[in-house]
């Protein structure tokens, strides 16, 4: 497993084959623009019908382009799914990212790093549900992309075993990261199926101390998680 | 389910059960009616392992130790089985997806009692148990995903470690774990 949080900066390579303006179209503004407009098309129209209601005229109508516009970019609904799964995954990543470096502690720097996510997703319900809930029912394509998206989190969790005192690290096992970060997606999906998506951000203390506890002790997180 | 619930017909199904088309639609209204029923046998199995298991432990750590251990054990005897229901549920529509959320519900209480030996019961997140089930459910789902549930058994001594820090404390975690 990769261990240094830089690495959850790439791109993971399965993730960039969706290169805009297929078809050799020229990447500019006009298509780039449309491209996301049908991304954001997607998303409104999977919130209201759910990915299995959803079709090409809902996305269409969602982002006013036309059919043919639609066809010159996405080969259908699984492609057009794919791509809007990936920008929001790029989005959160970036966000995620940014808060995450830009505190020296790790346990202030991965609290940083939920509030970036839970508030990411409380303010855009509907790409929150299109990743976190829809990408499940999207087909294996997708799904395989979800697992690929939720592993590029884990180098945030594993820089916590940097600095950390060799008992704590002793009791921290190969899949203790991955445990962590699946406990949270699992909470927020939750969250987000239950229709609490705009109360994402309320999860904040207790999300870092469930993330904190296996490498501070669980006084010491409930104190970082709570200040 | 070699092939994932969406790709999977009925015709698929009672070839593999080497019976009419028939008797099937005798014993089930659809694909879905089955893979519901699929599900609700296999956590009933689960469930009654878990009793089963979990009731001859003294301490709150050793049932927890044990129902985990009982769940794993049968998770890894039933390949086909746990990708049905830990994998497969998830994009087997809506009532599936129900029915897996309860189903990771019914872990909450044998962890929730753990509160109770906990020096900080009363402050521990609210949110902790479904966090720990949702992380565990997480890693086992992997193992499937990724073809190695023959890794899944191996898996106890730190799923209970993780599950039992929060509430006692990394090295009373240690020491309950150290007799797996």
């Amino acid at each position: 497993m990769a261990l240094d949080p830089a690495d959850a900066a790439e791109y993971p390579p399965e993730l960039s084959r969706l290169p805009p303006g297929r078809h050799g179209l020229p990447r500019d503004f006009v298509v780039h623009n449309q491209r996301e407009r049908l991304i954001a098309g997607l998303a409104e129209a999977v919130a209201e019908k759910g990915y299995g209601g959803t079709t090409i005229a809902d996305i269409t109508r969602h982002a006013a382009v036309s059919r043919r516009t639609f066809y010159e970019h996405f080969d259908g609904k699984d492609e057009c799914f794919v791509a809007a799964f990936d920008t929001v995954t790029e989005q959160l990543r970036g966000r995620v990212e940014e808060a995450f470096k830009a505190e020296d502690e790790w346990p202030v720097a991965t609290r940083a790093g939920i509030e970036a996510m839970l508030a990411f997703l409380a303010s855009e319900p509907n790409l929150a549900r299109l990743a976190m809930v829809e990408a499940l029912v999207a087909g294996p394509v997708v799904v395989e992309r979800y697992d690929a998206a939720v592993q590029t989190f884990l180098p945030y969790i594993a820089a916590g075993r940097k600095g950390a005192s060799k008992a704590v690290l002793k009791h921290l096992s190969d899949s203790t990261e991955e445990a962590l970060v699946g406990g949270m997606v699992s909470l927020v999906s939750r969250r987000i199926v239950a229709g609490q998506t705009e109360d994402l951000e309320s999860l904040l203390p207790d999300l870092t101390e469930f993330t904190l506890t296996p490498f501070v002790g669980s006084d010491e997180a409930a104190r970082i998680a709570r200040d | 389910m070699d092939r994932g619930y969406r790709a999977v017909t009925v015709a698929d199904i009672v070839r593999r059960a080497g019976i009419a088309r028939n008797t099937f639609y005798d014993n089930f209204a659809s694909k879905e009616d089955c893979f519901l029923a699929t599900q609700a046998y296999a956590v009933e199995e689960s469930v009654a392992r878990i009793v089963e298991a979990s009731a001859e432990a003294e301490s709150w750590e050793e049932r927890l130790a044990a129902g985990l251990g009982a769940f794993l054990k049968y998770v890894a005897g039933e390949p086909a089985l746990a990708r049905t229901c830990v994998v497969e549920a998830l994009s087997a529509g809506e009532a599936a997806q129900e029915r897996y959320e309860e189903s990771l519900q019914a872990f909450v209480p044998l962890l929730r009692v753990g509160r109770e030996s906990s020096p900080h019961g009363e402050d521990l997140p609210e949110t902790l148990e479904e966090t720990i089930v949702g992380g565990i459910f997480w890693v086992i789902y992997q193992r499937i995903v990724l073809g190695e549930t023959e890794k899944i058994e191996a898996l106890l001594p730190d799923l209970v470690d993780f599950a039992l820090t929060p509430y006692i404390g990394a090295e009373s975690a240690q020491r309950a774990t150290a007799r797996l």
